[in-house]
């Protein structure tokens, strides 16, 4: 009887908390409907002129938290590698006590594991939970903006108005590839959006084991040797050589995402620009002597026992896996100060070899930009956060670096490190995700970059040899995600043989292409190339 | 006359009855609000997979689609396999399964020591464990490099090592086996409960009569337990077009040189929708399979019904 007792109540208390939960969840909802048609009054009734409307929303603001005693709460959401960071409490005081001043509002960032992102952002945007501003990174800016989940930015004049800002930092183009349909839905973090391709790092400690060395290649644009792939060839064998118990690269399946200059169109490579300069033609790359080079590489490393034999099978990250000390190499792409972020990544000091050359690919601005939730109480405020957090340096610092004094200490010659005991293991604020900031620029830089890096940043941007004449298209499949979870299959089964390789490329590339057709490749090229001829139609690109 | 007091008869029953189950009804009415809360009261929202999601808008409000969500489905080339591969699996879970399970129950039921508990826990323990810690523990055996077959098994026998995860042929066995070492302790609960449930007194007379422990088994245990091999069949029957999500998911590491035998209706969905991230088709799929279930379920009850109604679950 105590038995059946016990369990009755453990169903009970179950259920009250089921209860429990949706009536609260309910009530928000109720109270957000009500502060929402609050605020319309008031834009509505409002006709100051568009200088003193950021001022004014800022004193209106401040006076009702004056007369409420509480202050509206901004929250902002992105992830991190490791989940909530320890001392976020402590940051988001900071953040709060600085922009109560300058903003009159408590600013709140919400930091989830980079796993966890996208489900947990999806159901709290479809279910009115409290976020303002989002990254879309992982989320995908099409699929946010095909769900509904983000607001027009222009609504009712807000960017002209509030955003002066931003306008002052990004390049009109780069604003402008983030518009879909014309509508501005985000704005793009300022980072790198050129890329340089085939970086193959190395680790310092094995290029000395074989006594490589690297002062006798040529010194490319930015400022990492420059090699041939016959240079990294011959690296190869002589680390498989010295050191036979580890394996020399760490291969992921990204030869075309960072090994190569084929533009995917924002959205997938089923149906590329193989030539993004010069031509808007949309070809199978899979068919192309960019897939057929690579392939043969890949397939050659693996017969020389380069490559892991479960390197299908083993998805953990290449840069854990040369951190772990098996693999010795790694190839992605790099930007200036890519060696500091590298060498942090794998755990050791990392040498940056330049096979590539740089390249802007049509989604490489517009790839996650940072939006305003549709639901968000105060649209106005949001916007205002918005603007700072590409400005204000107080702000970016903290959500950077954290907290002066506690994570981090200025050095003499203004870059900073990490503050007296403090590493990267033990640190309680460390996103490591400044390629995610809106503008991590305007906040200090670490130690062994340049104090310039925002300035080369954009250089680097500006200077891209290889700008995709499709910058700023982005494909929406969502007429199309039948055939497109059927060439994912197709891909899925017959391609990451061939990239690590596995097979011989004679017979594996066929087998893939045959697939990919039998899936529907030539239909769903032919309806890209339809949009993006559209796109250019509307846009002037020839 | 008589119908006048037959239906005072029945009233007083009614009440009698209700009085007598009150507090059996009482203890299952938070069961029964879960299941409301839980399972009922979300079924509005199958709305969701005849309409195209938008956040703006709302579930209701979102515009409807009519059958669009469900094309995906049945569009590719892919569905012929996925809907196999569902079934078949399914169906030689079923039968493996249930034959093993029994077996395992017979054994247990029959001994008589004292480490049988130890057994029955021992054999339970699989279940226990999440599907992502037993897809590395079938690593453990298969990986190329270090796995325990290659290299304790196939080498010292001067054979070559086997790609596992990149040969198509092996795995419906592999599958089949995992899926068996896994669930055939929890199957077999319900059969040892029935076993010990049978009246030893007809053991006992059997036995008087001479009957081996075989004919004891196949012409007692077996037979009592047909009533419960029946329901528990068509209970599994009702999820044959649901897959174990973490056996075709994780223990084949996810790998796309073997989908022509590992893809199922729901590893297809899911990683269709987690590069899609839609909505409204991954409601479309849920809504497609619970109803080819229920059918299913349905229908196969009606067959028992016809052959035997004592055997029918309702």
């Amino acid at each position: 009887m105590r038995k059946k007792i016990v369990s009755l109540l453990l169903t009970a208390t179950v259920s009250a908390m089921l209860l429990a939960g949706c009536g609260s969840s309910a009530e928000t909802a109720a109270t957000t409907t009500d502060t929402k048609t609050a605020t319309d009054t008031v834009e509505a009734g409002d006709t100051a002129a568009a200088g003193d409307v950021a001022m004014q929303a800022i004193a209106d603001r401040k006076a009702e938290a004056e007369k409420t005693g509480e202050y509206k709460k901004v929250v902002i959401s992105f992830f991190d590698w490791t989940g909530r960071p320890a001392g976020l409490d402590r940051v988001n005081a900071a953040l709060s006590a600085h922009t109560e001043e300058t903003l009159g509002l408590d600013v709140e960032l919400q930091i989830i594991d980079s796993a966890a992102y996208g489900d947990d952002m999806k159901l709290m945007l479809s279910s009115g939970e409290q976020v303002d501003l989002f990254n879309t990174c992982i989320l995908g800016y099409s699929t946010c903006i095909n769900n509904g989940y983000v607001l027009d930015l222009e609504e009712n004049n807000m960017y002209a108005d509030y955003c002066k800002g931003i306008q002052s930092k990004i390049r009109e183009d780069y604003i402008d590839a983030c518009r879909v349909g014309g509508v501005l839905y985000g704005v793009p973090p300022i980072k790198d959006y050129a890329i340089e391709t085939c970086a193959v790092c190395i680790g310092q400690e094995y290029l000395d084991g074989i006594g490589y060395d690297v002062s006798k290649l040529p010194v490319g644009d930015l400022g990492y040797p420059k090699a041939t792939w016959d240079d990294i060839n011959d690296i190869y064998a002589q680390l498989h050589e010295k050191y036979p118990d580890k394996h020399v690269m760490a291969t992921q399946d990204n030869i075309l995402t960072q090994g190569s200059s084929v533009d995917n169109l924002a959205g997938d490579y089923y149906g590329t620009l193989l030539d993004p300069m010069n031509s808007l033609k949309v070809e199978n790359v899979y068919e192309s002597d960019i897939f057929k080079d690579w392939c043969q590489r890949t397939y050659e490393w693996n017969q020389a026992g380069y490559i892991s034999q479960d390197a299908l099978t083993d998805d953990t990250g290449a840069s854990a896996k040369v951190k772990s000390g098996s693999y010795m190499a790694m190839m992605a792409c790099c930007k200036p100060g890519y060696k500091t972020q590298i060498s942090g990544e794998c755990g050791r000091d990392m040498v940056v070899f330049d096979v590539g050359e740089s390249f802007m690919g049509s989604a490489s601005v517009s790839q996650f930009p940072w939006c305003i939730n549709q639901n968000t109480e105060d649209p106005v405020a949001a916007i205002q956060v918005l603007d700072a957090l590409y400005t204000d340096p107080v702000i970016e610092n903290l959500m950077c670096w954290g907290e002066e004094g506690k994570e981090y200490q200025v050095n003499a010659d203004g870059t900073i490190k990490y503050a007296d005991g403090v590493d990267a293991n033990n640190s309680e604020y460390y996103p490591n995700v400044l390629w995610l900031m809106p503008n991590p620029y305007v906040a200090y830089v670490w130690e062994g970059d340049p104090l310039d890096l925002g300035q080369q940043i954009a250089d680097f941007n500006d200077n891209c040899t290889c700008k995709s004449k499709a910058l700023g298209f982005t494909w929406d499949n969502t007429d199309y995600a039948s055939e497109f979870t059927a060439l994912k299959n197709a891909y899925d089964e017959y391609a990451p043989k061939l990239v690590h390789g596995f097979v011989d490329p004679e017979t594996g590339i066929s087998e893939l292409n045959e697939a990919l057709k039998a899936a529907g490749l030539d239909d769903y090229m032919a309806a890209k190339q339809a949009a993006l001829d559209a796109w250019a139609k509307e846009n002037g690109i020839q | 006359m008589s119908g006048v007091a037959k239906q005072q008869g029945k009233q007083m029953t009614q009440k009698r009855n209700l009085k007598r189950y009150l507090p059996l009804y009482l203890m299952a009415l938070p069961g029964m609000l879960y299941l409301f809360i839980n399972n009922y009261m979300p079924l509005p929202g199958l709305v969701l997979a005849f309409k195209k999601f938008n956040a703006r808008k709302g579930i209701f409000k979102s515009d409807f689609v009519g059958f669009k969500n469900f094309k995906y489905l049945f569009a590719t080339k892919d569905a012929f396999i996925i809907t196999r591969n569902t079934i078949l699996y399914n169906v030689i879970f079923i039968i493996v399964n249930t034959v093993l399970a029994i077996f395992v129950a017979i054994l247990l039921a029959e001994m008589t020591s004292k480490i049988k508990k130890v057994y029955q826990s021992a054999i339970l323990l699989p279940y226990m464990i999440s599907m992502v810690i037993v897809s590395y523990l079938v690593f453990g055996f298969l990986s190329t490099e270090n796995g325990f077959i290659n290299n304790s098994i196939l080498r010292p026998l001067g054979k070559d090592p086997v790609a596992w995860y990149m040969e198509k042929k092996y795995w419906p066995f592999i599958l089949v086996f995992v899926s068996a070492w896994k669930g055939v302790g929890y199957n077999c609960v319900i059969y040892l409960a029935s076993i010990l449930g049978i009246d030893r007194s007809i053991y006992e007379s059997a036995a008087i009569d001479g009957a081996s422990k075989w004919q004891q088994i196949f012409k007692i245990t077996i037979p009592m337990l047909k009533t419960t091999i029946v329901m528990l069949t068509l209970l599994a029957i009702g999820r044959i077009f649901y897959s174990d999500f973490g056996l075709f998911y994780q223990v084949p590491q996810n790998q796309g040189a073997l989908f022509s035998v590992t893809n199922t209706i729901d590893t297809y969905v899911y990683r269709g929708l987690l590069e899609l991230g839609d909505m409204s088709m991954s409601s479309a799929a849920g809504l497609y399979q619970s109803i080819v279930g229920f059918i299913l379920v349905l229908g196969s009850n009606l067959v028992v019904k016809k052959i035997d109604p004592d055997y029918a679950l309702f």
